[in-house]
């Protein structure tokens, strides 16, 4: 597939970006990218409401082919004309795929940068307005190591993929990272698959450390019951 | 790279964050290719939130690192009441150049607590650690 299309899987108003990249290294659209699109643009108001005064600073972790950064910017999400882009990847080829994909869509006029880094930890803290994280959710025996050099293309799938006990190895260390990385109106919406148990993660941050945090969209994916929750400071 | 990059980014050394010294990263101005693009049109808006958020003293010192020592001490301060002057739209058309359409291509750059070196490749910044480090 290298033509991506939402139209089977919802009735979305924005377009698709178009995506063309090497599908043996960075993880295809699927429906949780899909999702993850319709999330956005569903609370496109909201997060223009929450932003409008000052740039946005915004970061999307794992982009692998760039297709939700990419559809932020040609939608101006959070603002448009107000926005800058970053996104972080693990995997040197999913940096390629995004810096293509922004390009594919005519979206170079836009501050876009991307970075090669392990989640938030070369980002200087409080900085990041608007987070947007589809992890490696699948449950595995564990993470794959990161591998030791570009040649061995599928073992950087496998990391796109792959999230270790419950699929929450990596979804855990964002979530103890958040409060660092997030600016003080920062939001933060991390996609999670049903066997993430999410509703317990979303009870946890909650109580123990009071962050705000709602289920904003879900939807059946094949066997796969996919939701998008939104994480963000109680009103200051 | 772009320039304004260098005002978000901070060494990814844990033990580092206690240290104030791990932000900005020291950038080596004899290694480092830097590169002019206009593919971002001048915006004055955007350049003034830019202006408003900007760490000034992290966009001093990495400029002095690249060798411009010309930017003013203190952050410029824009015209308050609402409309833009003349000399302030020169500001911005100055921060628009150095932040937005100036890239370091290739190059390193080295966190000033821990020394660990960090490489720009083809425009792309890698803070990946090395496993001993992670």
């Amino acid at each position: 597939m290298d033509r991506v299309d939402r139209i089977e899987l919802g009735s979305s108003m924005l377009p698709t970006p178009y995506v063309n990249c090497d599908y043996e290294t960075v993880y295809e659209p699927c429906e949780d990218s899909f999702l993850l699109l319709d999330c956005l643009e569903d609370q496109q108001e909201y997060l223009g409401s929450r932003f409008q005064d000052a740039l946005s600073v915004v970061c999307e972790l794992g982009p692998g082919t760039g297709v939700v950064t990419t559809f932020m910017m040609q939608n101006g999400i959070p603002t448009s004309g107000k926005s800058v882009y970053f996104g972080v990847d693990i995997s040197p080829w999913a940096l390629e795929a995004t810096r293509d994909t922004v390009r594919r869509n005519k979206c170079d006029g836009i501050f876009m940068e991307t970075v090669q880094c392990d989640l938030t930890s070369c980002l200087k803290p409080g900085e990041v307005d608007l987070l947007v994280f589809n992890p490696p959710y699948v449950p595995a025996e564990n993470v794959p190591e990161i591998p030791d050099d570009a040649v061995d293309r599928s073992r950087w799938l496998d990391l796109a993929l792959l999230g270790g006990e419950n699929g929450m190895a990596v979804t855990e260390r964002l979530l103890q990272q958040l409060d660092t990385v997030l600016s003080r109106n920062g939001v933060a919406y991390i996609l999670f698959c049903a066997r993430n148990h999410p509703e317990e993660v979303a009870e946890r941050m909650r109580n123990e450390y009071g962050w705000e945090v709602e289920l904003v969209i879900h939807r059946k994916a094949g066997w796969e019951v996919l939701s998008v929750y939104r994480f963000s400071r109680k009103i200051m | 790279m772009k320039f304004l990059t260098t005002n978000f980014l901070k060494c990814s050394v844990k033990a580092c964050d206690g240290s104030n010294d791990n932000f900005p990263l020291q950038y080596d101005g004899e290694k480092c290719t830097l590169q002019q693009n206009n593919d971002i049109e001048f915006n004055a808006e955007f350049l003034t939130n830019i202006l408003d958020r900007v760490d000034w003293d992290a966009i001093l010192t990495v400029a002095a690192d690249l060798g411009n020592n010309s930017l003013p001490r203190e952050k410029p301060v824009l015209g308050t009441n609402g409309d833009l002057t003349e000399d302030d739209l020169a500001v911005l058309r100055d921060l628009h150049t150095l932040l937005i359409c100036t890239s370091i291509v290739e190059g390193q750059m080295q966190c000033k607590n821990c020394g660990h070196i960090y490489y720009i490749k083809n425009g792309i910044p890698n803070l990946l650690l090395p496993p001993h480090l992670a």
